[in-house]
């Protein structure tokens, strides 16, 4: 945990820093606003990995009944909608200046949007139930079952279609923006930076949470 | 394992002939919701192709989770007991599918049927949309009855079930949607195909995860 922090700590003032003053490619329409590659790419990085992360733990907590991997599961979960929900403010003040519209109907933005509600779903369960082992039992399996739904939805569907977003239609996305060497150093960085960042504060969470209980 | 099975079914549809006026109220459900649509459409009726397969699809969907969150409800807490013996629980959530498929299949027929006489009809490939409604009814009583299994097990569980299957059911729907559209114009395996296989992909993934995850769920 410790190397995670200090190297969290060293790759976000990296990012912060070299994201603003490096020199960029300059493209029509997206001009400065590429800059956001660097913050708005890694917070759904970050969303999918603790996501990943907290219904492996709802899985690990259904197989052996130890009640730790439910509130890790939890904290995971949190942590990760709170990096979606940041992902979803950066990305609507791009799409503001890009698109000229904050919210457009994009198979992109409907898949990430319903996956935000898929987990509010899930903090009202685990809410809804005072019995605590009832609860962590019914949250886990919806859990499972939210997140195997969560990958056609953000990675198979928006496939299949066209859209504004950048990265599938025609538009420049990933596989332009990795041919130049000046974002990669640069971003691939941020989304270990910001991985690490989200392990920390589900840490912090899930140690708080161990005081409360005891 | 199959004749325990087909011994459950045979008990809901009687439960069912019994209490009729739970499967009835969900037909007048779906009756009084597109003759409320019927009116409001009143001077022209549908013109779009657009509104009639969302509306068409929104009122399968309110009907099917209606008719669906009550399969678990009609289980009082000392039969669950008996059936705890009696049953594995991979017997009971395939007796459960099954039933929950038959019901939704006779919701979405009463629906189109009522569609097609009230409010008029786009669908050119026959064969192609029904075909389709069956794979429809498949996949939402896939989706809807570990919903409503989770739902069992929460006290004022009518708005829950709902808040939980909205987001889950949106894939398939979105699928269904698209897939109907398609079939106002002429029939092509090309248009459809890979819609097609994702929507089997999507059954097959929740087929196993119900399996996986009833039994864990259900042991108390």
């Amino acid at each position: 945990m410790k190397y995670i922090k200090i190297l969290s700590v060293i790759l976000l003032l990296y990012t912060a820093s070299a994201g603003i003053l490096f020199d960029v490619p300059r493209l029509p329409i997206l001009n400065e606003t590429i800059r956001l590659l660097y913050f708005h790419v890694p917070m759904w990085f970050t969303m999918i990995f603790l996501l990943l992360l907290s219904s492996i733990n709802a899985y690990r907590f259904i197989s052996t009944k130890n009640i730790n991997y439910h509130f890790k599961s939890n904290n995971y979960a949190h942590v990760g909608v709170y990096f979606g929900v940041l992902g979803i403010i950066s990305g609507m003040i791009w799409a503001n200046y890009t698109w000229g519209t904050y919210w457009t109907n994009d198979p992109k933005l409907n898949g990430s949007a319903i996956g935000l509600l898929i987990y509010f779903g899930y903090f009202i369960l685990t809410k809804s139930i005072d019995d605590e082992s009832k609860r962590a039992k019914v949250s886990s399996v919806y859990n499972v079952f939210a997140f195997s739904m969560l990958i056609p939805l953000i990675f198979i569907l928006p496939r299949l279609t066209d859209s504004l977003h950048p990265g599938s239609g025609g538009n420049p996305g990933f596989n332009v923006y990795d041919l130049n060497e000046q974002l990669r150093i640069v971003f691939y960085p941020a989304v270990i930076g910001f991985i690490c960042l989200g392990l920390w504060i589900a840490d912090i969470k899930h140690k708080t949470q161990k005081l409360n209980n005891n | 394992m199959i004749n325990k099975i087909l011994s459950i079914l045979y008990k809901d549809f009687k439960i069912e002939i019994s209490q009729s006026h739970l499967f009835f109220s969900v037909g007048l459900y779906v009756v009084s919701s597109i003759y409320i649509i019927y009116i409001s459409y009143q001077p022209t009726g549908i013109l779009n192709l657009e509104h009639w397969v969302s509306i068409f699809w929104i009122i399968i969907l309110f009907s099917s989770i209606s008719a669906v969150s009550k399969s678990f409800f009609q289980e009082s807490g000392n039969r669950n007991y008996y059936y705890y013996y009696v049953l594995s629980p991979d017997e009971l959530i395939i007796s459960k599918l099954i039933y929950n498929f038959l019901f939704i299949v006779f919701v979405t027929f009463l629906t189109f049927i009522l569609f097609s006489f009230l409010l008029g009809n786009f669908i050119n490939s026959y064969s192609f949309f029904i075909s389709l409604l069956l794979i429809g009814s498949l996949s939402i009583s896939n989706c809807l009855t570990l919903i409503s299994a989770i739902g069992h097990q929460v006290k004022n569980n009518s708005i829950l079930i709902s808040i939980l299957s909205f987001p889950v059911i949106i894939p398939i729907l979105i699928l269904l949607i698209k897939l109907s559209k398609i079939s106002s114009s002429e029939f092509s395996w090309n248009l459809i195909q890979d819609d097609i296989y994702l929507l089997i992909l999507l059954n097959i993934i929740l087929i196993v995860l119900t399996k996986v995850l009833f039994s864990f769920l259900w042991r108390n």
